[in-house]
């Protein structure tokens, strides 16, 4: 099946300048391709860059050189704005804390991104109640997110991704602050989005996590390390460097 | 899209109730201070005004000259305007009534009681060009006038303070040792613009002031001659003729300065209000300082309500909220604390300053310069005091703010 290029990695460097005249190279020539419809772990050891990487991806951040293409717009060349617009209409972020916010309704909540296509006070309230079912968490939506679980809150916050019809899901350490119970659900979650068609993109330090995912792509000191199936991984297959 | 920016911005400033509440108190107790002062300083003119009115309001005054020596007034000079003079004015055109003073102050005596009393010799014109009214009796006539006839109008504070209770009509009062019939009294005028008693004068035919109580040397002349205008757009005009007219009778030649000065009563008023103007500006002023400090709490509790949401922001941010998205909202929030703040101040400050009015027994008109300058004030403060702190959450990176802990 010859699946459309959705990400397409060029040559990606990162380095990062501090006060005082100091700079770190997180990443170094980063290459790689994502079609639509994968799921894909990136894994490495801590401080590596993979959030960096990420952040690059979901278009937060801008390589210091190299070329990012996300569904065939060159990031590089994009302002601000047309950013914010790519982050709302194409991608969904899911983040380790949850990111969510406490005062407000679990709808509130899961709407928020609708806000911003202006769309009606209405219309959101019946999709956040409509995302809320496809996460399991039907009759949720007027209650506080402090009242519910962990593993309940990263499901009204993937619910929150999904709310725009997203193409790709980014997740930074998804299941970080959860317990293994809690994580297989999330990730569940997780196939089941990505058999209806959604990319997913997601960082995990942990290998039962990574096991839900077809690709991984490692990154050690800021190279990429190892591309390739996640079952025929090993630790004898990665690049010395 | 706009109400969607308020209404989240008002879910927010919500859920801090105490916090929004005590930001809010400061923009109240500005806003509160600022409308009271303005309200007093408009009932202190608006009393002025009046006071001006009881006054008789078409009036041109004609005095003595001024004395001007090396450029520095000096004084005035002696009474230029005769009887005669005041008798022809009365015929120029859009001229209603004429009237002249002649001054004395003497003890007024009656019985075992005895008073200071301001006496002032006029005709019976005076009456009308300054809005007075008989309570009781008569006032003198122009034959009284010319027969110089010892008869005194009495204003009420001379008939309490000899009379009391007793009918004064008839009676017999001393001045400087000499008899005056009482055939009317005055209709209360009360305080006037300096706090001074309008109601403690005796009204008395001008030739009988002349030969009974003054000593003046030149006593075909007035101290001060009123000319009433048909009404007050005509008094510019009216002005122009006295002037002309009195120039004539004086003989004055072309380029000799006037020995009299023609003021007219209006020009006062307005140069008494524009007093009152710049004194309730300054009061205004004043009182906001505390709007000041009011906005700066606005901008403190902005700027530690940005601190506090940072991750708030970055998770809007990679959620596609636009940067221009972020400021409103947070904009949005200090000018609803200010609206609201202003709002309630506004209604506080006119509740207040009527309650002022009432102890105080002025009349303190509710202007629609509170409600320019509560509206004005909340919204300028609420965009200025806000956006130093908006400004910093749209700068935010939300990378860092997604990281801040
Ligand atoms: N905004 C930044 N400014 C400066 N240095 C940064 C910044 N973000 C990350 N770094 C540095 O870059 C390196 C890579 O950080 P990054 O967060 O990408 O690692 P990571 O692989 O996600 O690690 P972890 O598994 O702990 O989350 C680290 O040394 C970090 O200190
Ligand atoms: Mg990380």
């Amino acid at each position: 099946m010859a699946e459309k290029t959705v990400i397409d990695v060029q040559h990606v460097c990162k380095t990062y300048f501090m006060e005082g005249g100091t700079s770190q190279s997180v990443l170094k020539d980063i290459n790689f391709q994502i079609k639509s419809g994968e799921f894909v772990a990136i894994m490495g050891p801590s401080g590596s860059g993979k959030s960096t990487l990420m952040n690059i991806l979901g278009c937060l951040d801008k390589p210091t050189s190299g070329k990012y293409i996300l569904e065939g717009y060159d990031i590089a060349s994009k302002d601000d704005k047309e950013l914010a617009v790519i982050r709302g209409k194409t991608i969904g972020f899911v983040f380790q804390n949850f990111n969510l916010m406490m005062k407000r309704t679990i709808a509130d909540n899961v709407s928020l991104p609708l806000i911003y296509q202006k769309v009606g006070e209405t219309e959101r309230y019946n999709r956040a109640v409509e995302m809320l079912k496809k996460v399991n968490l039907i009759g949720y939506q007027d209650r506080p997110p402090s009242q519910i679980s962990g593993g309940m809150q990263q499901r009204v916050a993937i619910a929150r991704a999904l709310i725009n019809n997203p193409a790709i899901i980014f997740a930074d350490e998804p299941t970080g602050n959860l317990d293994s119970k809690t994580s297989d659900e999330i990730m569940e979650l997780f196939t089941f989005l990505n058999k209806q068609g959604i990319t997913i993109v997601l960082v995990t330090h942990e290998d039962d996590v990574a096991d839900y995912a077809t690709r991984m792509i490692k990154i050690s000191d800021g190279h990429k390390v190892y591309d390739g199936l996640r079952k025929e991984y090993s630790k004898e297959k990665e690049i010395k460097c | 899209m706009l109400t969607a920016i308020i209404k989240e911005a008002w879910i927010s400033i919500a859920s801090y109730k105490l916090r929004t509440f005590l930001t809010m108190l400061g923009i109240m107790i500005g806003v509160a201070a600022v409308v009271m002062m303005v309200s007093a300083g408009q009932a202190v003119q608006n009393r002025i005004t009046d006071t001006f009115a009881s006054m008789g309001s078409n009036l041109i005054l004609i005095g003595p000259a001024e004395l001007v020596t090396g450029g520095v007034r000096g004084g005035r000079g002696l009474p230029s305007v005769t009887v005669a003079d005041v008798a022809a004015l009365k015929t120029l055109k859009d001229v209603e009534t004429t009237s002249y003073l002649m001054n004395a102050a003497v003890q007024a005596v009656y019985g075992s009681r005895n008073y200071g009393v301001s006496v002032k010799g006029t005709n019976p014109d005076y009456l009308a060009v300054n809005n007075w009214e008989i309570e009781d009796g008569i006032m003198f006539t122009e034959k009284d006038v010319r027969a110089a006839k010892p008869y005194a109008v009495i204003g009420q504070t001379v008939v309490d303070e000899l009379f009391g209770l007793q009918n004064p009509i008839g009676k017999t009062i001393r001045l400087k040792g000499k008899p005056f019939t009482v055939i009317g009294t005055l209709r209360e005028k009360g305080d006037g613009l300096m706090g001074d008693d309008q109601d403690n004068i005796i009204l008395m035919p001008s030739t009988t002031v002349r030969q009974r109580l003054a000593g003046s040397p030149r006593p075909q002349y007035t101290g001060m001659a009123f000319v009433k205008a048909t009404s007050e757009d005509k008094m510019e005009l009216v002005a122009k003729r006295v002037e002309y007219m009195l120039r004539t009778r004086h003989r004055l030649k072309d380029g000799v300065k006037n020995d009299f000065t023609v003021r007219l009563m209006t020009e006062m008023v307005e140069k008494v209000r524009s007093v009152g103007f710049v004194l309730s500006a300054l009061l205004a002023a004043i009182a906001s300082i505390s709007l000041i400090v009011g906005s700066i709490g606005i901008m403190n509790m902005m700027l530690v309500s940005v601190t506090e949401r940072t991750r708030e922001i970055g998770t809007r941010k990679a959620l596609g909220a636009p940067n221009s998205w972020i400021m409103m909202q947070f904009l949005a929030e200090s000018v609803l604390i200010s609206f609201i703040g202003s709002f309630v101040g506004m209604v506080f400050g006119i509740a207040f300053s009527q309650l002022g009015g009432h102890l105080f027994g002025y009349e303190v008109p509710i202007s629609i310069w509170s409600v320019i300058v509560s509206v004005t004030v909340a919204v300028v403060v609420g965009i200025v005091s806000g956006l130093m702190p908006a400004l910093k959450a749209m700068r935010l990176n939300p990378i860092d703010a997604l990281r801040y802990q």
